[in-house]
């Protein structure tokens, strides 16, 4: 019966939609929600450019060295972000970069495994547990906030079963190098961070598979009915978050030569926060990958800045949190009042 | 029309209401009265205006003409508060009730006492919901989660929830549609004892049957207008049936075999859902439209939706070009050559914020990869593919980089049918293509579906307009409560057999009330 009368209100145009011009504060509020993050970074810039002492904050070695300082992060919620694009979440992440860095470092200590070999069956793992993610959410229907969650706290239990609780140590240079190392004077993490922006960028929007993720998450039931395999291509993108995740935690094991336990578990909150960020970068309201970059972006140029102006580190968690909250807010509001 | 002065005074009273959707008139000037201890039938086609007129009682829409009187008092009802302190309750086909609440708990929503501390009284409420509770009835406990009970002792606790807040009059919109015959049966006798005590019944409901055994007032809607109003006087179905088509008509026979050339294409033999579709069988060949008539919950969308792959089937057998499949979802379907235009354009059809060019490719991006062993998409080239085939169905937009969302309706369906003929499909099945569509853009619908066919694409249209069916159609199945009542095929495609058949009788819920007269 309400079938019936959504005929007639269906032809109604929505009251006052269709607005011939918008008054100026509408399109401020328009560009604060597409915009409001690289806002932030712009005046982070100006304050941090001008304040810190001797001009040492925009200088390029500090420059590079926020990208590199970023790198591993974005890596990581490069993948988180075809997660959420695809409608889903993913709580697994930080722990599987904890379980990849603790296997790869001892697959090549304690196995005496090749480093291309150690690496693959890593990247392997991270695969593998994204699959184990996608298929509960999507076969055995479980909540993804559940099953991630519930996934991630037994790949805690592996990594300390994998390590008995110590760390793995002298690990061979071959693979510290990995992340030690510069070409054309930009650090090799950086370069990583760009490949996988690459690859995941073109993924997304080029790809058979990016349009049926976007798809997806744009609206489940119209991609059922339009014939795309909902359940295939969710999977499809806990696999990508999973070996990014993996990737991250290799390269983390890289950085500090050895591999420890819960070293990576900080990067599940920091993901989060440079996804969700990005939610508030020129394309109002929808997760994609460069606004990703930016959100990773942001929160390291307020790190680097607040560092060198001297700030205790207790601020720096306290910006970190409070640019989150207050750039989604923002833009959350600003979009709401834009489209009204 | 009046048979007999109204015996007590209207509860209420409805005077020459009107209300416009856009360039729709969905009500012109009704007016009846509903009076207490009565129970009221309210009958018509789709679209009538029956639930406009109860959107208006309900606070969900204010009139833009007329007034509503209650207890001879003018009111202004402009939100369900209003209604409620009215003594006005709704029930609706789509229930109100919360899955994983008990019986309790669902009938005291929003009404429940508070003790001096502001606490809900739970020691009164449950008193009070067990006197309710015995009034109608109810072979169930309190404490049943409702997730337990029947569609029918569902329907006993949105009554009992009306009782709950003393409701002085009672709306049920299409009560028995999904009960089986005994159900009905009881619930029919709870609304004769309800009105027997003293409570109005608005009892909205497509079986004319049970109208006729049921209600003691009748009123009937065509084209927003009353065409009937029969007060305290019995009334036979025929004469609803002729003031719903607004003319005398015969009741056809099933319609003879036209000679057909085209091979058959999809054949359905006896399918069934076990709830909603039984036992339907039908074919559609090469080059044919084949409409599918009836009233909105007939089963339509659930029967095609099966035949895609998109609902379960409990029975019978789907074949496409003469092989029986069976799909598993609407990929198989897709891959199989078929394509659905889905009754829900917004939120079944459509991803409204994205771009035309997103909209028409999603469903066949395998055949924009630069290769098989590439996997990335030709995107010049789908966006140029994506803008001919908007060109085709003459969709009107900047450019194929515009958001669906941002379209009229009617552009927005032309996009949504767009999609299956980047590829012409086997068997388009389309669920109301003109629906919210305006006239200019319903033309170009029609157009391009029978393009589709002329060149041999074989169509499934389910329609709850007659004149689309008349002018778009080969032939017409036409469906009531579940079954297919009778074919029409050429010249005996007409509104007034489409609508009659529409209410014949299908699975003997309507015998059921008339047995419990009897």
């Amino acid at each position: 019966m309400s079938t019936e009368t959504a005929g007639p209100v269906d032809v109604a145009p929505p009251p006052g939609a269709p607005r011939p011009h918008r008054p100026a504060s509408r399109i401020g509020l328009m560009i604060v929600s597409k915009y409001g993050t690289l806002i932030a970074m712009g005046i982070m810039i100006v304050i941090f450019g001008t304040s810190v002492p001797n001009g040492a904050f925009l200088t390029s070695n500090n420059l590079l060295n926020i990208l590199n300082q970023s790198a591993l992060t974005a890596i990581i919620a490069f993948g988180l972000t075809m997660v959420l694009v695809v409608g889903e979440f993913d709580l697994s992440i930080g722990y599987a970069a904890s379980l990849a860095g603790v296997l790869v470092t001892g697959l090549l200590v304690n196995q005496g495994l090749a480093l291309p070999v150690a690496i693959l069956l890593t990247l392997l793992l991270g695969a593998a547990i994204g699959a184990v993610n996608g298929l509960l959410v999507t076969k055995a229907r479980v909540n993804a906030v559940v099953a991630t969650l519930g996934v991630g706290t037994m790949l805690i239990g592996l990594s300390y079963g994998y390590t008995a609780g110590s760390p793995i140590i002298a690990v061979p240079t071959s693979f510290t190098n990995i992340t030690l190392g510069a070409f054309i004077g930009v650090q090799n993490p950086i370069w990583f961070m760009l490949i996988v922006l690459g690859v995941l960028w073109v993924l997304l929007n080029r790809t058979p598979l990016g349009q049926r993720i976007q798809a997806v998450g744009a609206n489940k039931e119209a991609a059922r009915l339009a014939g795309i395999r909902t359940d295939r291509v969710k999977v499809a993108a806990f696999v990508i978050a999973g070996v990014c995740a993996a990737l991250t935690g290799i390269l983390l094991a890289s950085l500090l030569g050895s591999g420890t336990v819960s070293a990576g578990d900080g990067y599940l909150l920091d993901s989060f926060a440079a996804v969700f960020l990005g939610v508030a970068t020129l394309r109002d309201g929808e997760f994609h990958i460069i606004g990703t970059l930016v959100g990773v972006l942001v929160v390291n140029v307020g790190f680097n800045g607040l560092s060198l102006l001297g700030t205790p580190t207790f601020w720096q968690f306290v910006f970190k949190g409070g640019i989150l909250v207050l750039a989604v807010a923002l833009s959350t509001v600003a979009r709401r009042y834009a489209k009204t | 029309m009046t048979a007999s002065v109204p015996s007590a005074a209207p509860l209420i009273r409805i005077t020459d209401v009107s209300k416009a959707f856009g360039g729709v008139q969905a009500l012109a000037g009704v007016s009846f009265e509903i009076r207490p201890g009565v129970v009221h039938g309210l009958v018509g086609a789709n679209g009538a205006g029956k639930s406009t007129l109860i959107r208006c009682l309900a606070g969900i829409g204010l009139p833009d003409s007329g007034t509503i009187e209650v207890d001879g008092v003018r009111v202004s009802i402009s939100g369900s508060d209003d209604a409620t302190r009215l003594g006005l309750a709704f029930i609706h086909q789509e229930m109100s009730l919360i899955p994983g609440w008990d019986v309790l708990r669902n009938m005291a929503l929003g009404v429940r006492p508070r003790t001096r501390f502001g606490v809900i009284d739970w020691r009164s409420t449950r008193q009070r919901a067990a006197e309710v509770a015995r009034r109608l009835g109810m072979r169930f406990g309190l404490g049943s989660p409702i997730s337990d009970l029947s569609t029918a002792d569902q329907w006993l606790v949105l009554i009992g929830r009306a009782l709950m807040r003393d409701a002085r009059m009672i709306a049920m919109d299409e009560p028995t549609a999904s009960l089986s015959v005994e159900e009905a049966t009881r619930l029919h006798g709870i609304v004769r004892e309800l009105a027997a005590a003293g409570t109005a019944i608005i009892f909205v409901s497509h079986r004319l049957d049970e109208v006729s055994a049921l209600c003691e007032d009748v009123t009937v809607f065509k084209d927003g207008r009353v065409t009937k109003r029969v007060v305290g006087a019995p009334t036979s179905k025929s004469e609803l049936v002729r003031a719903i088509v607004g003319r005398d008509l015969e009741i056809p026979e099933h319609g003879q075999e036209a000679v057909r050339t085209g091979r058959t294409v999809l054949e359905v033999r006896d399918l069934s859902d076990g709830t909603r579709v039984q036992d339907v069988s039908l074919t559609v060949h090469e080059g044919e439209v084949v409409g599918l008539g009836g009233l909105v919950g007939a089963g339509r969308t659930e029967l095609v939706k099966m035949i895609y792959g998109a609902e379960r089937s409990a029975g019978g057998e789907v074949l496409l070009d003469g092989h029986r499949v069976s799909f598993r979802s609407p990929a198989d379907a897709v891959r199989a050559g078929m394509g659905l235009v889905p009754e829900e354009r917004r939120s079944e059809g459509l991803f409204l914020d994205r771009t035309i060019d997103f909209n028409i490719n999603v469903a066949t991006l395998g055949s924009l990869r630069r290769s098989r062993w590439l996997p990335l998409l030709r995107s010049a080239a789908g966006r140029r593919r994506a803008q001919s085939v908007a060109d085709l169905v003459a969709v009107k937009a900047e450019s194929v980089n515009v958001p669906v969302g941002s379209l009229s309706g009617g552009n927005q369906q032309k996009v949504a049918i767009a999609r299956w003929l980047l590829e012409t499909p086997r068997l388009l099945i389309l669920d109301e293509p003109s629906r919210g569509v305006d006239v200019g853009a319903r033309a170009e619908v029609h157009r391009v579906v029978r393009e589709l066919a002329s060149r041999g694409g074989a169509v499934l249209a389910v329609s709850s307009d007659n004149e689309e069916l008349v002018a778009l159609c080969d032939r017409v199945l036409v469906m009531a409560e579940g079954r297919v009542t009778g074919e029409l095929s050429g010249a005996e495609i007409t509104a007034d057999r489409i609508v009659s058949l529409s209410f014949a009788r299908g699975s003997g819920v309507g015998a059921a009330a008339e047995g419990a007269t009897a």
